[in-house]
């Protein structure tokens, strides 16, 4: 069997490997570009070749004629020699033992031949909804991923902004607070001053009532007028 | 409107490889170089096509094919064929050339008595090197029908070549 394969092979190889000469040559284009040409412009010169080509064959015909009747003599004078010196007819077990194992070898590679192809199909079309499938999945997966990832995140921005405004809103009412404070403080601190101001001002009065009722005893004693 | 110019100079040299590969002489080569981008003109004309390489891979092979089966069903000389300068193997002795050269007609002649498409089939996947779904495409038929007329050819080549391979 490797015998085969490599005889094969080989003849196979060796037409593939054979050297061939550089071509077409600058001729031979030139040639075939015009009777391209000559063809595009008259349709007609392929039908006149098949023409001739048709004539040959009538030709070829004429003279099998010749031949066919030598086949069917030559048949004949066979079937009669044959129907003589008739064999025993054959023995159809002896002929399904020979015909059987051929049969099954030419089907069994029949067969591995066709279970290649669709092999190799079949595997190609997996591979390929394999690819589509896990490309469909991937998408997928980006999406929800996106959604969620999206979802966080204005989740986030949303505690964000609620912090913010319970920071300002504790802010404003600690600065309403200090400013009440302020404007208290002050007032206090107005009337104290007014009520000092007032007891100075009483205090001074008096004082100055004191220094009146006591300078008649501070007047000198030595040498009163006459 | 198609420029066959750019085509030709594009894809040329692989379909002379293919045409030359599988006839072995010159003036059959360049014979079937221009029936392919006839034949390629003509298909062009009944459908749009998307892929030049693949039909001109196609075309030349079925156009060599068809020149093959002619020239063995004319049963002419080997002489007729055959390039009277024989392109040398590099690192080969002249047994060995001899050899493969005689290798070679055998697969040609070879290829000529199978069925067009499975010739067809095997000069595809072996020669130029297309894959089932590509060959399939452009045979117009299944995937699996390629396969099994890959198997039937290779299984007819084989024993052809191996019958008259000697030990």
């Amino acid at each position: 069997m490797e015998d085969k394969k490599d005889i094969l092979e080989k003849a196979a190889d060796v037409l593939k490997d054979e050297k061939i000469p550089p071509g077409p040559s600058q001729e031979l284009v030139n040639e075939t570009l015009a009777r391209l040409a000559d063809t595009s412009e008259h349709p007609e010169t392929i039908q006149l070749g098949h023409r001739i080509r048709l004539r040959e064959r009538l030709r070829v015909i004429h003279h099998l004629y010749k031949v066919a009747a030598a086949v069917i003599l030559l048949l004949v004078g066979g079937y009669a020699v044959g129907r003589l010196s008739a064999p025993r007819p054959p023995d159809m077990k002896e002929l399904q033992a020979v015909l059987v194992p051929a049969i099954r070898e030419e089907l069994l590679d029949e067969i591995n031949e066709n279970l290649q192809s669709s092999y190799a199909s079949l595997t190609d079309s997996l591979d390929r909804k394999y690819q589509q499938d896990l490309n469909r999945v991937g998408m997928q997966i980006m999406a929800a991923a996106n959604t969620v990832t999206n979802e966080r995140l204005a989740e986030l921005a949303e505690s964000f902004n609620a912090y913010q405004t319970q920071e300002r809103q504790w802010f404003t009412t600690m600065l309403e607070r200090l400013e009440s404070n302020r404007l208290q403080d002050s007032a206090v601190l107005s009337n104290a001053l007014v009520t000092v101001a007032q007891q100075t001002k009483e205090e001074m009065e008096r004082t100055k009532q004191d220094i009146v009722q006591l300078l008649p005893y501070t007047q000198p004693t030595g040498s009163a007028p006459d | 409107m198609i420029d066959w110019n750019i085509i030709i100079k594009e894809h040329g040299p692989s379909v002379w490889k293919t045409a030359y590969r599988l006839l072995g002489n010159h003036a059959d080569a360049a014979d079937c170089f221009q029936e392919t981008f006839v034949s390629a003109l003509s298909f062009c004309r009944r459908q749009r096509v998307r892929n030049y390489s693949a039909l001109l891979a196609h075309l030349a092979t079925a156009r060599a094919i068809d020149q093959l089966r002619r020239r063995f069903r004319q049963a002419q000389s080997k002489t007729d064929f055959m390039d009277c300068t024989v392109e040398e193997y590099d690192n080969a002795g002249p047994y060995q050339q001899a050899e493969r050269q005689e290798l070679a007609d055998k697969v040609r002649q070879s290829l000529s008595a199978l069925t067009p498409q499975e010739a067809q089939v095997f000069c595809l996947r072996y020669l130029n090197d297309m894959s089932y779904r590509e060959i399939a495409k452009q045979l117009g038929i299944s995937t699996n029908s390629a396969g099994v007329l890959l198997h039937r050819a290779r299984t007819r080549l084989r024993e052809s070549v191996e019958f008259s391979t000697p030990e």
